[in-house]
């Protein structure tokens, strides 16, 4: 039958062949694994690999007047820690990472509200004009940045219309970096916060204004208890962001507020000095991992004492 | 129901909503002023800018350089994280949480790092093929995406559907392609879509990666903004800004998806 078949339509030869592997593809217990085996194998080699060369190049070898000498050392830790500059590059890093966090979950409360709460048509705005700068290049969005907050760029051009007769330049500051690091990673605090608030229990809210509860009192008693795990993938994921952020710092701070990705860049492609470039990127890796278990961690465990009761 | 919020909110919302705006409106005004130099409130009206970038054959150069990447990159993202995304929900396999946190970790490990690691196993290597080593690098940031947005759309498919497929008579091959198929192409469509923009968009891999003959668009438009102050900075920066407003349209319009599902 399934010859004839095969005889009189040409396309029925591939018939056969195809469900027969399709059935190879989807019996026995090897199938799970050959399909996932090439990504397994690509990552292992394109991204494991080189990431874990790197930090053991941070501690094998240091390089005493640009010859590597083979060992175990320290010294290149030593040297981020101990030098005033790297320090304070350092702990400016640890510091714009967390300002960018803390501003931007003040800023999306009321956006991931108007998402969750609002009318349809709120929401959709609101979701739509988060999401779109996410299309726009980082490298636009910075240098958007730069044209409001130059010397003759729009802010100062606002603030001089109010009266301000000195208006501050914000360029090549902190500030400059921590306003565009909010507006570059603000999506990331807004999305898992709306998501969160989406799916607290209207019951909840009901009840407590049913009792007689204010605003304020409902957010603080209701709304920020029970959207903590939606902030804690929020925080957690701008810190990371701004941390390891290069573009953004580098077109609004200059060269007066580098951070460590910066530092990282200068020492290998300028310095040639491998081993202290890799300190450093072990360094902001451990940074990093540490953020994701602490905000992670802290917040799991309050949130399950939350709800233990319920 | 969702009522109205409260008008303070909504002041709030639209404040902020403004100030997320303002950093992509405010290079189209400055692209149109007549003056050599960037200024606030813009001078004049001229389209030179626009003449100048488009008539520029680097900028179009590292533009279609980009287009091209990213679509190579997609392509063999998808080829290697649809199977993955399959087993992953599928089958069952031993080691699925270490293989999982395996995939993620490129989400976690910063960009910049990922990528001086692969220029320092390239050198190792003593590899010269640039593009080879960006579509590499840019395939490790992307798979996590791909994976995860073909993986959720292969959980949601409703395995019943299957067996009355398989039940009523359906050849495997005829049930994959009518009634799989249907249901998983979303989640193909938008992680494809999702992976071609982190690739056309990066920095932090193709910064270490990159030489002249290979040189992204982000890299050039950082090359510009360095150099140069006339407002044909801002002219690019608008049209890069139109571009991503075409693909908010294609997307939401022509392929039916949400932004919102996407970046999830």
């Amino acid at each position: 039958m399934t010859g004839l078949s095969g005889a009189i339509t040409p396309a029925g030869d591939a018939e056969p062949l195809l469900s027969r592997l399709w059935r190879a593809a989807t019996d026995g217990n090897r199938t799970g694994y050959l399909l996932i085996a090439p990504t397994v194998l690509f990552l292992a080699v394109w991204f494991l690999w080189p990431v874990l060369t790197m930090v053991h190049l941070s501690v094998r070898a240091h390089s005493v007047d640009g010859v590597m000498v083979e060992g175990f050392t320290l010294q290149n830790y030593a040297r981020l820690f101990a030098t005033d500059l790297y320090f304070r590059i350092l702990l400016r890093t640890a510091r714009i990472a967390l300002l960018t966090s803390l501003v931007a979950a003040i800023l999306a409360y009321p956006l991931a509200i108007a998402i969750a709460r609002g009318t349809p048509s709120m929401a959709r705005l609101v979701t739509i004009t988060i999401l779109a700068p996410l299309l726009v290049n980082v490298v636009i969005r910075s240098y958007g940045w730069q044209t409001i907050l130059n010397k003759t760029g729009a802010l100062a051009w606002v603030l001089k219309g109010l009266g301000v007769s000195n208006p501050p330049v914000l360029l090549y500051t902190e500030w400059a970096v921590l306003i565009a690091c909010v507006h570059v990673y603000l999506p990331f605090m807004v999305m898992p916060l709306a998501g969160a608030i989406g799916r607290i229990d209207r019951a909840v809210e009901e009840a407590a204004r049913v009792a007689g509860a204010t605003r304020p009192a409902m957010f603080a008693r209701i709304t920020l208890p029970l959207s903590l795990p939606g902030l804690a993938v929020g925080v957690s994921l701008v810190f990371s962001l701004s941390a390891a952020a290069y573009v953004t710092p580098q077109i609004l701070g200059g060269n007066f507020s580098p951070l460590l990705g910066t530092l990282i860049e200068q020492q290998i492609l300028t310095l040639n000095d491998w081993p202290f470039g890799a300190a450093i990127s072990t360094v902001l890796i451990a940074m990093v991992l540490g953020a994701n278990l602490i905000f992670l961690r802290i917040v799991s465990r309050r949130f399950s004492r939350w709800t233990a009761g319920a | 129901m969702n009522e109205p919020l409260n008008p303070f909110l909504k002041i709030l919302v639209v404040i902020i909503l403004l100030a997320v705006v303002a950093p992509l409106v405010v290079p189209l005004l400055m692209s149109i002023s007549d003056t050599p130099y960037i200024v606030f409130p813009p001078q004049g009206f001229t389209l030179k800018w626009y003449g100048e970038v488009l008539a520029n054959p680097d900028a179009r150069g590292s533009f279609f350089f980009s287009l091209q990447l990213a679509g190579i990159v997609t392509a063999l993202s998808l080829l290697l994280g649809i199977p993955c995304a399959a087993g992953l929900t599928r089958f069952r396999v031993r080691g699925q949480e270490a293989v999982l946190g395996l995939i993620l970790s490129p989400l976690i490990v910063p960009l910049i790092v990922t990528g001086v690691a692969l220029l320092q196993l390239f050198a190792m290597l003593g590899s010269r093929a640039t593009l080879l080593q960006l579509v590499i690098g840019h395939m490790v940031v992307c798979l996590p995406y791909v994976i995860r947005s073909v993986s959720a759309s292969f959980l949601l498919v409703n395995r019943d559907l299957e067996q009355a497929a398989a039940v009523l008579g359906a050849p495997p091959h005829l049930v994959a392609r009518r009634v799989l198929w249907p249901q998983i192409r979303p989640g193909i469509i938008a992680g494809g879509v999702f992976c071609f923009i982190v690739s056309f968009d990066d920095y932090p891999i193709s910064m270490w990666l990159a030489d002249g003959e290979h040189f992204p668009i982000p890299l050039f438009l950082y090359t510009v903004i360095e150099r140069s102050f006339d407002p044909s900075i801002a002219a690019i920066a608008s049209l890069m800004i139109f571009f991503a407003l075409l693909l908010v349209l294609v997307i939401e319009k022509v392929l039916g998806i949400s932004l919102a599902r996407m970046t999830n």
